[in-house]
């Protein structure tokens, strides 16, 4: 039967918690774990909304008609249309009407003109039903018998989004590196300092036959644990944020700002698999913290023994 | 069980704090290492502990030359040497219990297999109410006899103390050298650094002198 006293008593670490700068560390882990979700998660978002976006430009081409002279511009938008439908991969082809057209440019020329002088140019929504192999070379060759019409399959402008938000992932990224690489800096500066501070410790378990490995095991043990709780603070703070975004953004705009933000720029979620990443950021971080400490123990014990 | 041959030491490009020393000692015997303050007694305590190597000479202990064996078999040759210290070098953070407990804990056993041992060993040298004290509110005494039990607990074959006694008063110096008299009666090769006359006087064993980094053995 065990008493009392052996009851409570409870083995004291050989490293004590408050030998190493916890607190400091923790605190410096937190910020730049928070700060590598949040990178993390803007490249994921960048990411997200340029694909999104691309797909949905790509499964729309326009055609242009313009306005010739001694030309009949409804004739030309119906056979536009039927030269559209006919293409293989083409869902469906719809002439804007001329309202609608004229709404188009309002917004750039403002109110209270009278647009019916002008000789506005006019559009073909074609939706493809199959944008892979919709043959829109064909298409745009038989366009041609059509006076003044033009194939826009927004090419450019998707090559322009994937180019730039590809470039604004690689910069997520490296600057991801960057802030892993200062958090291993701080780790080994930290690790130093415990270690010169607590330079008794690690002569007593010397001299008494403690081995390197035995002992980088000790403080590497502390230092698991500083990564753990400064990522969790800061990993629970850059989800806390993503979420209260996404909130804030479907519920306080109304709907149709919201949705034209969404086409804009994007919905303000992660989705479960950028959750999923930004979670493993914690274990990363504090893993990164374990093996780093441990590497700069283990040099240290090299260099004192 | 230890044997020097010619050994000298030197620290960077010093002089030689150790010149030509050659002596052995048997196993089980009891030494005293004495000589003036800065003779090198600590330097040569820790060539003994393998702490240090030689710069010259050839050193074997327990029948191996240790001058040049590799780190990892020198710390498995130095579970079977205890140290005690002069300024004792306990862990403030740790208990008396826990304190003396250290080397096992190092070996990796567990508590529940060696409590009872420390309990009794802590009995044996008069801490046994000082279990649950920490070394901040323990008297010198209390300390130095934490510290030779923290030396003791492994059942090192090899017992080295840099004075012992030097902190402490002199019925408790000539207590804590009978306690070690008893480690040898038990079979412990021990070896007292100390410069106390007093303690030599007292005390009928062999003398290991330094001086000016040479070593004579007055038996």
């Amino acid at each position: 039967m065990i008493d009392a006293d052996e009851k409570s008593r409870k083995t004291a670490p050989i490293v004590p918690a408050h030998s190493v700068t916890g607190r400091t560390l923790m605190t410096l882990i937190a910020i730049m774990t928070f700060l590598s979700c949040m990178t993390f998660g803007g490249v994921v978002l960048v990411q997200k909304s340029a694909i999104a976006w691309s797909a949905d430009v790509g499964r729309e081409v326009t055609i242009q008609v313009l306005p010739v002279e001694g030309e009949l511009m409804d004739a030309n938008l119906r056979l536009a249309e039927t030269i559209a439908e006919a293409t293989p991969g083409v869902g469906d082809a719809q002439a804007l009407t001329i309202e609608e057209s004229e709404a188009l440019i309002k917004p750039w020329i403002g109110e209270g003109l009278d647009l019916t002088e002008l000789n506005i140019p006019r559009l073909v929504i074609v939706e493809l039903s199959d944008p892979i192999n919709a043959d829109l070379d064909r298409l745009a060759e038989e366009l041609k018998a059509v006076p003044g019409a033009s194939l826009d399959t927004h090419a450019a402008w998707r090559e322009q989004l994937n180019t730039m938000a590809g470039t604004i992932v690689v910069t997520g990224l490296l600057i991801l590196a960057l802030i892993i690489i200062a958090t291993v800096l701080a780790v080994i500066f930290a690790t130093r300092g415990t270690m010169a501070s607590n330079r008794e410790i690690v002569d007593v378990l010397h001299f008494i036959g403690a081995s390197n490995r035995f002992i980088a095991g000790e403080f590497q043990g502390r230092f698991l644990m500083i990564g753990l709780r400064g990522g969790m603070v800061g990993g629970a703070g850059a989800l806390l944020f993503f979420l209260t975004a996404g909130l804030v953004t479907s519920s306080l705009l109304p709907d149709s700002s919201n949705a034209q933000l969404g086409i804009l720029f994007g919905r303000f979620s992660l989705g479960i698999d950028g959750i999923i990443g930004l979670l493993l950021i914690v274990p990363v971080i504090a893993g990164l913290t374990a093996i780093t400490s441990r590497m700069a123990v283990r040099r240290f014990l090299a260099q004192i023994s | 069980m230890i044997e020097f041959d010619n050994v000298g030491l030197r620290y960077g490009d010093g002089p030689e704090i150790l010149r030509d020393l050659s002596f052995s000692i048997a196993p089980g015997s009891f030494h005293f290492l004495t000589g003036p303050s800065g003779a090198g007694k600590t330097s040569l305590l820790r060539l003994l502990l393998l702490s240090l190597r030689p710069t010259r000479g050839r050193i074997s202990m327990f029948d191996e030359d240790v001058t040049h064996l590799r780190r990892d078999r020198l710390l498995a040759m130095r579970r079977h040497i205890g140290i005690v210290f002069q300024e004792f070098r306990l862990l403030d953070h740790l208990t008396t219990f826990e304190n003396v407990a250290l080397p096992l804990r190092v070996l990796g056993q567990t508590e529940a297999h060696y409590r009872a041992n420390v309990e009794e060993l802590l009995d044996w040298v008069g801490l046994g109410d000082r279990m649950d004290a920490h070394p901040p509110v323990l008297s010198g005494g209390e300390k130095q006899r934490a510290a030779i039990a923290r030396a003791v607990i492994g059942r090192p074959e090899i017992l080295l103390a840099d004075e012992p006694t030097g902190n402490v008063d002199p019925d408790l110096a000539e207590r804590l050298v009978h306690l070690f008299a008893e480690l040898n009666r038990m079979g412990t090769t021990i070896i007292i650094a100390t410069h106390e006359l007093h303690m030599l006087d007292k005390f009928d064993y062999p003398r290991l002198l330094l001086s000016d980094g040479r070593l004579t053995v007055d038996d």
